[in-house]
């Protein structure tokens, strides 16, 4: 469990007018199956091209395998990530791409990405540059799924993917886990869709980690507590209030804190509805909690609208 | 080692992109020159530039291969180091062989008096006038050149952006021009006149060689600290 392959220190990334990432520190674990959740812009992709040193730091340290990943083969043999924008050279088909993954990874495995690609309905006789953005995608997905690195990172998969694209996405990811273990880090702002999948979720906001915690222990660390305004109002006083809608005489505020057995009865006692707060839920507050605002339609909304169409 | 020679090997999977299309425009090329010459009713030996055509394709390859190539190298997690002699080296090996090409068409032309019409191809008046050698430098460097310049400026575009690559294009136009102006006001025309009218196929090569090695330096150095 404490096999800590990933640890960023410190890591601070400045573009001309943004903090892009903003004091993060991180450290992920081997074998395990990690969300990487945040709005667009939040910093997720920023995050992994530092890891993977695609990109650099303005200062900090990013260690990978125990190393600086930068011109290090050692490390970099053992990465994957293909990013939701990736370039292909200019003649290539996907057949062509996963030729080229095959060369570098040793645990490539082709029958995997023959049955992927088939799977997905992708030409892999056709120019990728002709290809739509959910067969572009596809392609990414493949070449992550059959390089069994050691430590693969997904950035925003589904692009572009229909929803039996996405469902087989994560059932392959699961199947192929359960038989290779290694370090996955899903990028996602399509929560809901992931959460079962996900073992340990870090959650990424203007830069800053405002979320790092195992699935398991934020699965109820939070409840909506629903009923007429002054009784909710009354048994959650003095409790860390995450977010809080009235209709009328009505109320349902959600609390960051997780209820004992005696408070929940307590509250069933005095006509009070509990319900159990989504994974999404949970990040949209307390995205819109750190962010100052109180507007109930979020961008997650919007953004899980986008994806699906 | 074994990383830097997979690069090489990745970018000949498609073989069309470094073998298949300099073939085909060298061949279009070569017969499109050859019916030009057939039609042309003089009898004296008939020169062509045709066959620079290959080297402009070759420009070509040496932007995308920093464009398109370096980013997919990047997310099959290849160092840059890697990526840039795995692709330095391919691309000299493929000059090298069209190098072959040319030199062989060079043989071919002389026996037949020009393909039978008199037109020559491959022969280029002063390019080709010395010994084998000097052709075969004069070949293999321009190719490189062509290939580096546009490895360089890409490296320069994805680095620093379109204003880095206006601010280089024009920085290079102003120092030629600057240079140019400095000799006419020093009045050293002359002397540059002699000096060019001493040059020989082999030592422009020489001269284009050390040009090529300090873009390719440059290149590197800059490529060092580039993101996809």
């Amino acid at each position: 469990m404490n096999d800590t392959i990933v640890e960023a220190r410190n890591l601070i990334k400045h573009y001309k007018d943004l903090n892009a990432l903003d004091n993060v520190n991180l450290s992920l674990s081997a074998n395990r199956i990690y969300g990487l959740l945040g709005r667009n812009g939040a910093g997720k992709t920023t995050l992994m091209s530092i890891l993977t040193a695609q990109a650099f730091a303005t200062s900090g340290e990013a260690l990978v395998f125990g190393a600086s990943a930068y011109e290090n083969d050692a490390v970099l043999s053992r990465i994957c990530f293909i990013r939701e924008s990736q370039k292909y050279p200019d003649d290539f088909q996907p057949r062509h791409a996963f030729r080229s993954a095959a060369l570098f990874y040793k645990n490539w495995d082709q029958d995997f990405a023959d049955r992927l690609a088939e799977d997905f309905q992708l030409p892999v006789k056709r120019r990728i540059k002709k290809l739509s953005r959910g067969q572009l995608s596809a392609v990414g997905v493949i070449i992550g799924l059959a390089s069994r690195a050691e430590l693969t990172f997904f950035d925003e998969p589904y692009l572009g993917l229909d929803a039996v694209a996405r469902q087989l996405f994560y059932d392959r990811l699961v199947e192929d886990y359960a038989e290779h273990p290694r370090t996955i880090i899903l990028s996602s702002h399509l929560i809901d869709e992931v959460a079962n999948l996900l073992e340990h979720v870090v959650v990424i906001d203007r830069g800053r980690i405002i979320m790092d915690a195992d699935a398991e222990d934020i699965r109820g660390s939070a409840v909506t507590v629903s009923g007429s305004a002054d009784k909710v109002d009354a048994f959650l006083a003095g409790r860390k209030i995450l977010h809080r809608e009235t209709l009328g005489s009505l109320a349902s505020v959600t609390v960051d804190e997780a209820l004992s057995s005696r408070e929940r009865n307590e509250a069933l006692e005095l006509g009070l509805e509990l319900s159990p707060v989504s994974l999404q839920q949970l990040v949209v507050r307390k995205t819109m909690a750190g962010f100052g605002t109180t507007s109930t339609t979020g961008d997650f909304a919007d953004d899980t609208l986008e994806a699906r169409r | 080692m074994s990383r830097t020679m997979a690069v090489a090997r990745m970018q000949l999977i498609n073989k069309w992109t470094y073998l298949g299309w300099p073939l085909t425009i060298l061949a279009a090329s070569f017969l499109m020159s050859l019916a030009i010459f057939a039609l042309i009713p003089v009898n004296e030996g008939k020169y062509g530039g045709g066959s620079q055509a290959p080297m402009w394709y070759f420009m070509v390859l040496g932007i995308q291969s920093m464009t398109l190539v370096f980013p997919f190298s990047q997310g099959l997690s290849i160092s840059r180091r890697a990526f840039y002699l795995g692709t330095l080296g391919l691309f000299s090996l493929i000059a090298l062989g069209m190098t072959g090409i040319y030199l062989l068409g060079g043989v071919i032309e002389g026996a037949t008096n020009g393909w039978g019409v008199n037109g020559y191809f491959f022969k280029i008046p002063w390019v080709t006038d010395g010994p084998w050698y000097s052709t075969a430098a004069f070949f293999f460097i321009v190719m490189m050149f062509m290939f580096i310049i546009g490895f360089w400026f890409a490296t320069i575009f994805k680095r620093w952006g379109s204003n880095g690559t206006l601010v280089s294009t024009l920085g290079t136009a102003v120092i030629l021009i600057g240079l140019a102006a400095l000799t006419t006001l020093l009045e050293w025309w002359g002397h540059v006149g002699n000096w060019m009218g001493q040059q020989t196929p082999l030592s422009i090569s020489g001269w284009a060689a050390l040009l090529c090695v300090a873009l390719a330096a440059g290149s590197y150095t800059t490529l060092r600290r580039a993101t996809p």
